[in-house]
């Protein structure tokens, strides 16, 4: 047995290809449910009473999909321009912080807080980005390990500001900050503790970079960069330019999506594993599983948020342990990627010819 | 006596409500196998479930802060009637749900807020410590004990404290090393912050941290340890002179009780605090059940003679009974920061002839004479 490569492939099949990779992951989650004494048929029940019976529980997987989305888009755009961002977790971060910066210092009150904060965190999670992006067209330093080690810097970042500078004093000695204004909340959905604001920026964004990249000239060359850098120098694009705006869109991304976060959920700031759930990591699955598309990751995005959102109601409904819920979501990733194979090569069963 | 009353309550429930079934969920913020704050917990469970057979529990481990409001909503679509949320990252989450489920009861571990249908709880080892410094004091040969520290919150600056003030009734001239490592859980911080504490001579050993790295790293040294939280006793049993305790199933036991009698609804909670000490048997002196001094211990205890303001000249063993007895005992005839006290600055914060007030405690910030090393927050007035 062996892969051939397939050459291109149409509509149909990268469209089935997927469909077929989540049936397998669903079905072989449930199967390792089963054997660890979970009835399928139940693991299936609970998670549709969990999650699509009212709007509270279905409002769940939207606030998980939130940050996916936005940070996935962002993605999206920056690997199109093989700007390879592994650091929107970081950039998250950053987003998270200026945002509460804002809430807690600016002095800034009423109506214009929120957009403020929301500004901020846009440029803090860009420039943050941007670091990354200018070393690469500038001194070609990997991209992939600075984007990557910058999310540690974030992380100890957060970690300093609330353990020190920032900590709150009504936080009773906790690694908090005070708790923000209530300008500084996002509205929630009536009935639930979705921050509907943050539903409407992901669509918009997603949006905004696919226009950017498919009906635009800079989004011509975005693409000309990543998938012909010689090319595109010949074309007289500027590389460091392009991949600066490029990096600013990505982790601007980003940080909204660590605005959201605070400004939706926290209401302050605090260890930066609780800020963000790996959602910085896992956005790097949501855009590639999009193929890089700004409004796919809407898409993928919805279903790794109820991929996630499941694993949270079968935690309580059915009690499973949440080592086995966190090898679940594992799998079904796994299971995603590894089916993109297919989509590139096709099977040949039998010897090598000749 | 408290077992006859609850069992009271229990039958006289069972009377009022005929065989109803109550159910109750936790949210834990670790895993269950922690060997620490979680797992304490978790057999805090089991115990009631296995009390009273009308109450069937549930619970979630690892739940991120950001997510306890969603938790609560599935455990309340489960049926669940009283939720006891274990990390003080829960606090608003809490009361936000305590307001949209009016009718369900909720307690938070640690937290300071309460509501008509949320009351809070906390077992607290401060009088413990104090006895547990009492024996670092008479064991230390270098005078300096080494204490392993998680986070500077006032919890842990409590148990320093009261720890270190036992120490130095039993040696008025040995001081204790802090290391902080800020985290909860994290062996090989704490392996690394207990090597650099022996290099600066420490000789004992207590620590806040949920495994048993610091009673391993000095045990392989010869050093004596003080366990924490779980019982350690047997991961060093030559070395591991007491610890502390903690038994959250009293306290489960008895608000399961009281609510399931009907004391307790969602319309009352607003002033159930639990504060529970040796006293209630919430926590225990010993790095094992039922083990107040490693036996191993005793003779180097009793050959240590302190000369005690109320007991006169002692020997440390026989004081730490002795005021282990007092401690237990309702009354209170005796409590770690009893004043005169000063801090680490030189400005009286406990005077003479007073006690601390539970809100003075739970706030405490500043460091007793003795202490040593960074303390964070430290006021300066």
């Amino acid at each position: 047995m062996r892969l051939v490569p397939r050459g291109p492939v149409g509509p149909a099949l990268s469209l089935l290809v997927p469909l077929f990779s989540v049936l397998l992951a669903f079905a072989a989650s449930l199967l390792l449910l089963a054997l660890f004494g979970t009835s399928p048929r139940e693991a299936a029940v609970a998670v549709y009473q969990g999650l699509f019976t009212d709007l509270r529980g279905f409002s769940e997987l939207l606030r998980r999909a939130v940050p996916l989305v936005l940070a996935g888009a962002g993605l999206a755009l920056a690997f199109r321009a093989q700007f390879w961002n592994i650091g929107a977790e970081g950039q998250l971060l950053l987003g998270a912080v200026a945002a509460a910066g804002v809430a807690l210092f600016s002095g800034i009150e009423g109506g214009w807080l929120l957009p403020a904060m929301a500004l901020a965190a846009f440029l803090a999670g860009g420039l943050w980005a941007l670091l990354a992006a200018v070393l690469k067209a500038r001194l070609e330093v990997n991209d992939v390990i600075t984007t990557l080690m910058l999310n540690y810097v974030a992380v100890y970042l957060v970690e300093w500001l609330i353990h020190g500078p920032w900590k709150g004093k009504t936080a009773f000695g906790f690694a908090y900050t005070d708790r923000f204004p209530e300008a500084a909340s996002l509205p929630l959905f009536p009935g639930t503790a979705l921050a509907w604001p943050g539903v409407v920026l992901a669509v918009l964004l997603a949006g905004f970079f696919a226009w950017l990249l498919f009906a635009t000239t800079f989004g011509f060359e975005v693409r000309v960069l990543g998938e012909n850098p010689e090319a595109a120098r010949y074309a007289g694009v500027r590389a460091t330019v392009t991949l600066s705006l490029v990096a600013l869109f990505s982790g601007g991304a980003a940080g909204l999506a660590g605005f959201v976060e605070v400004a939706g959920t926290h209401h302050k700031l605090l260890s930066p594993l609780q800020i963000s759930l790996g959602y910085g990591y896992t956005a790097i699955i949501v855009a590639w599983l999009a193929r890089n598309h700004p409004l796919l990751a809407v898409l993928t995005g919805l279903l790794i948020g109820f991929v996630f959102a499941a694993g949270d109601v079968l935690k309580v409904a059915l009690m499973v342990p949440f080592q086995l819920v966190e090898v679940v979501n594992g799998l079904v990733l796994f299971f995603l990627i590894a089916g993109e194979v297919f989509l590139r090569y096709r099977v040949v069963f039998g010897g090598r010819r000749g | 006596m408290r077992k006859v009353w609850i069992a009271v309550l229990a039958v006289l429930g069972a009377l009022a409500f005929g065989q109803q079934e109550l159910k109750a969920g936790w949210l834990y913020v670790g895993p269950i196998g922690d060997y620490g704050w979680t797992h304490a917990h978790d057999v805090g469970r089991r115990e009631a479930a296995a009390a009273f057979p009308w109450l069937k529990t549930i619970y979630v481990e690892n739940v991120p802060e950001g997510q306890a409001g969603s938790y609560i909503d599935q455990m309340v679509r489960q049926g669940v009637k009283v939720i006891f949320a274990t990390s003080f990252g829960y606090m608003d989450a809490v009361l936000e749900a305590a307001k949209r489920y009016p009718d369900v009861i909720f307690a938070h571990a640690t937290g300071f807020k309460r509501a008509p249908n949320v009351a809070t709880y906390m077992a607290d080892f401060y009088q413990v410590f104090y006895l547990n410094g009492l024996m670092a004091g008479a064991l230390t040969k270098t005078g300096k004990v080494g204490y392993v520290a998680a986070f500077p919150i006032p919890e842990l600056k409590r148990h320093i404290n009261a720890f270190t003030l036992g120490v130095r009734a039993a040696n008025p001239k040995a001081k204790v090393l802090v290391r902080w490592i800020y985290e909860w859980y994290n062996p090989a911080a704490a392996k690394e912050a207990t090597e650099a504490l022996i290099a600066e001579g420490a000789d004992v050993f207590a620590f806040t941290e949920d495994s048993p790295t610091v009673v391993q790293v000095a045990a392989e040294k010869g050093f004596p340890s003080f366990s924490h939280y779980s019982p350690m006793l047997k991961f060093a049993p030559d070395h591991v002179v007491s610890g502390q305790l903690v038994h959250w199933g009293v306290i489960y036991k008895d608000f399961l009780a009281k609510v399931y009698a009907g004391l307790y609804t969602p319309k009352n909670l607003e002033d159930v605090d639990y504060w529970w000490l040796l006293p209630q048997g919430a926590v225990e002196l010993g790095a094992d059940f039922g083990v107040p001094i490693n036996p191993k211990f005793a003779g180097r205890l009793k050959a240590k003679a302190v000369n005690h303001p109320i007991f006169g000249e002692i020997n440390v063993y026989d004081l730490v009974m002795k005021l282990h007895g007092l401690m237990k005992d309702v009354e209170l005839a005796f409590d770690p920061f009893q004043g005169p006290i000063k801090d680490r600055r030189g400005i009286l914060r406990v005077p003479e002839g007073l006690r601390l007030t539970k809100h003075q405690l739970e706030t405490m910030e500043w460091a007793v004479e003795g202490v040593v090393g960074p303390w964070p927050n430290e006021p300066k007035k």
